[in-house]
């Protein structure tokens, strides 16, 4: 596959938010749920991505594109399944798929350069309500929706560089880019009067902002690799269209901090660990509504059992746990996620410990707790690599 | 170093389609997507009132005024007949048919079937089809069946003229139309929808020359006070065929035209709305939606007062109309499907040009004929909602000034002789504006 396919590609699959659909009930609460953009490798290992060994293609560790010597492409897929309840007793069930990593890297003077578009926040939820008003002619039943259809996405390009053998280097200008349209929507039903048209009252808003993430990544000795990186975000901006009569918004980022490492203790076993701290608390003054926002601070654990063989092809074997805080809950309430995942790797094509044709699978098994509503889910991520020499 | 990493497979790389594969069976995964709906109100911003407020005549609309002559009688495509009804309207039908096969098929001696041109004429019937729900009488009535005499014409041809058209006008020698009598029959609306009337050879030869344009039949009702509608009528001819004359063969030749003709005349009304006839009536009003809402107190108990109305806010905004009676010689016996659209240039009345139909429903607000007589006093809503927000937008939704006149009518124009009547202003039962309205906050981010 030629680098220009490659770009290609990746333009066909388009820049835009990267989130179909939602994930979350919590998405309802301030700006919505973080998104990752983590491949399929990272989610079975329980990682945050950052700090795992050979090259990776993740916003989050923006040196380990120094390992990628080749043209590459990347793209993740996430379908998810979700049952919730919530104290109240009501429960229900909902599913979608999203696309959180897209990107490609190609060798570039003495590094690599990168550009990926990555999800960042996830706000597409639905409320609903019924009632109705008496008109002269008698009741009429009215139903209201409120459908917030939105995300945030991060453009980023990146260059990275090794420092000899052992050291790489990266640095990641990002653009947050997305939108979110939030529509009321008043329909009636039954009664005397013809016509009665539906009520909406809709706004639209444009995200703009910036963020510059920078890392580095060390092997010490023949089978440690710990890596760090720092992300730091400008404002979020939400500029509202011409004919919204909303005013505009500006929300504080966080700081975001990562750590990982990777250890290969024997031949055929890799255990991997990952630390990410971000304080989103500051935001909470910028939302109007009752909405906490606390940190997301969380850590990811795993190993990699890269033995297994099938038709003659690599297939590691993978098993993680992560746990995390999510940015936003409801009232004064605080809320958490938490999944056990396992997954393996289809290696098809590699050249040393770089591959350059492979497929990776994650599925996870997570829950989602917080101000009396809990998530159960399913959710498989599949990403594949592609490389052309 | 690390650029010169050899591949360890070489160049065919199967693999990657295989993980093309791969991740497109990922797409279509979980395609089925379910969107999560938030538990309880909490996550609805904030709820909208819905009222109703009464705006009346004076306060919305002005200028009120009807227009006829919409169409011709024949666009009607069906016939009606009236005897003295209500005292004063006679109407008959005028049926002209068309040619007569000109060959028919028959077996000959042999058992072979043929085409055989050479027919002879030996006598037929017209029948005459009425329509079984609009008629007024219960019992049997007298139809009397004639033929005209002299040209007329279907598209202008009225009670007092053959023709009436810009540059021929021929007046009947007689009005009500040049015939001659060919008989009656009687039509019992409890045994059928149909009467026959025999005619003689002579007169289906007389008939056979399509290209005579006094040919035609007219249709008359002699029993007073009764009025009904017909659905048309056929001409069926009995034939011989020269190549088995001991064969009866029927052949038909259906109403290539047809078309009433009636009198009086309808009068333009002095007061009130009038919609239909044939020809048709339009009732054109001025209206604009008031911008400011200072009232009613209803109103204002739970909105703030003055209210700027914005058009997002309309929910509905309907005419309310008083059926009221229409003169008995032209009430409905059908229902009237009411159409209401706006009027481009008011000036240009009657030709203005107009908008399409603001209803949704294609055959229009439907009304019963009672509301035109016995039961008059029947509230009739002609909704116009997309109009009245294009007038608090102050254009349409093309960028185009919005019209600020609608014209009611009827939903097929001419369908019936009869016409619908609604109050006009001050009266008791005149039109008013009925809004419902919809106010809540303008949405915000969280």
């Amino acid at each position: 596959m030629k680098t220009r396919s490659l770009i290609l590609a990746l333009l066909l699959s388009g820049f835009g938010p990267v989130s179909l659909t939602a994930q979350s009930l919590f998405n309802a609460a301030g700006l919505g749920v973080p998104i990752e953009a983590l491949d399929g490798r990272a989610r079975a290992l329980g990682n945050l991505g950052i700090g795992m060994p050979g090259a990776s293609f993740m916003p989050t560790d923006p040196a380990a594109v120094a390992r990628l010597t080749y043209s590459t492409a990347t793209m993740a897929g996430q379908p998810s399944w979700v049952d919730y309840e919530s104290e109240g007793g009501l429960s229900g069930s909902f599913q979608g798929s999203r696309f959180p990593l897209l990107g490609i890297a190609y060798p570039l003077f003495t590094g690599t350069m990168s550009v990926q578009v990555g999800s960042f926040l996830d706000q597409h939820f639905q409320a609903e309500s019924t009632g109705s008003v008496d008109l002269v002619t008698g009741p009429v039943e009215t139903s209201d929706s409120f459908d917030q259809d939105g995300s945030v996405s991060n453009l980023n390009f990146g260059f990275a560089r090794m420092l000899g053998d052992d050291i790489a280097l990266g640095i990641t200008v990002g653009r947050y880019a997305g939108s979110v349209i939030r529509t009321f929507t008043r329909t009636f039903d039954g009664g005397d009067v013809e016509g009665l048209d539906e009520y909406v009252e809709e706004g639209q808003w444009d995200y703009k902002g910036v963020s510059v993430t920078a890392g580095v990544s060390a092997d010490l000795g023949s089978s440690l690799r710990v890596a760090a990186s720092v992300q730091v975000p400008s404002h979020l901006e939400a500029e509202a269209s011409d004919d919204t009569d909303g005013e505009d918004g500006e929300f504080a980022l966080p700081m975001q901090f990562r750590l990982g490492a990777s250890a290969t203790p024997a031949e055929g076993l890799m255990v991997t660990g990952s630390l990410s701290l971000a304080d989103w608390s500051s935001t909470e003054d910028d939302i109007t509504g009752a909405t906490r926002a606390g940190d997301t601070n969380g850590y990811g654990v795993g190993v990699e059992l890269s033995r297994a063989r099938l038709f003659g092809k690599s297939l590691p074997v993978r098993f993680g746990f992560r746990r995390s805080g999510l940015p936003f809950s409801f009232d004064d309430a605080t809320a958490t996620e938490r999944a056990f995942s396992g997954g393996i790797g289809l290696s098809l094509n590699s050249a040393g410990e770089l591959v350059l044709a492979g497929a990776d699978l994650a599925i996870e098994r997570g829950r989602r707790s917080g101000a009396g509503i809990t998530e159960k889910f399913w959710r498989a991520t599949i990403s594949v690599v592609v490389s052309s020499l | 170093m690390r650029r010169y990493l050899k591949t360890s497979v070489g160049h065919r790389r199967p693999g990657t389609a295989i993980a093309v594969w791969i991740f497109a069976s990922m797409m279509v995964t979980a395609c089925d997507e379910i969107t999560p709906t938030a538990i309880g109100d909490g996550d609805l911003p904030g709820e909208p009132i819905t009222v109703e407020v009464i705006i009346p005549w004076s306060e919305f609309a002005s200028n009120l005024e009807a227009f006829g002559g919409y169409g011709s009688v024949s666009e009607v495509g069906s016939g009606f007949l009236a005897s003295a009804f209500a005292g004063v309207l006679d109407a008959r039908t005028i049926v002209r048919f068309g040619g007569y096969p000109d060959s028919v098929t028959v077996v000959d001696s042999t058992g072979a079937s043929r085409p055989d041109t050479d027919l002879t004429y030996i006598g037929g019937r017209v029948v005459v089809f009425f329509d079984s729900l609009a008629h007024t009488n219960t019992s049997p009535v007298t139809v009397r069946l004639g033929a005209t005499q002299i040209e007329w014409d279907a598209e202008s041809a009225d009670w007092e003229h053959s023709f009436d058209t810009i540059n021929d006008r021929r007046p009947w020698t007689q009005p009500g139309g040049d015939f001659v009598d060919l008989g009656s029959a009687i039509w019992d609306p409890a045994a059928g929808d149909s009467a026959v009337f025999p005619v003689d050879s002579a007169q289906i030869i007389a008939w056979s020359d399509s290209t005579d344009t006094s040919r035609g039949v007219v249709i008359q009702l002699t029993d007073p006070g009764e009025k009904m509608r017909l659905r048309g009528a056929i001409l069926r001819v009995d034939t011989r065929p020269s190549i088995r004359p001991d064969t009866l063969v029927v052949v038909t030749a259906v109403n290539r035209e047809v078309t009433f003709i009636y009198t009086p005349e309808v009068a333009a009304p002095t007061s009130g709305i009038r919609i239909g006839g044939a020809p048709a009536w339009r009732s054109v009003i001025d209206v604009s939606i008031p911008e400011t809402l200072t009232g009613p107190s209803e109103f204002c108990a739970l909105i703030p007062c003055p209210h700027q109305l914005e058009s997002v806010q309309v929910s509905s905004a309907a005419l309310v109309l008083t059926s009221s009676a229409s003169d008995p010689a032209f009430q409905p016996i059908d229902s009237l499907g009411l159409d209401v659209r706006s009027v481009f240039d008011r000036a240009a009345m009657p030709k203005a040009p107009l908008g399409r139909s603001l209803l949704t429903d294609v055959t229009g607000r439907r009304v019963g004929p009672a509301a035109f007589g016995a039961g008059a006093g029947v509230t009739v809503e002609i909704p116009f909602t997309s109009l009245a927000r294009d007038l608090l937008d102050g254009v349409d939704a093309s960028g185009n000034p919005a019209p600020t006149s609608l014209v009611l009518l009827a939903i097929l124009e001419p369908a019936s002789i009869g016409f619908a009547s609604f109050e006009g202003p001050g009266t008791a039962g005149e039109p008013y504006l009925r809004l419902v309205l919809t106010i809540g906050p303008s949405v915000q981010l969280p």
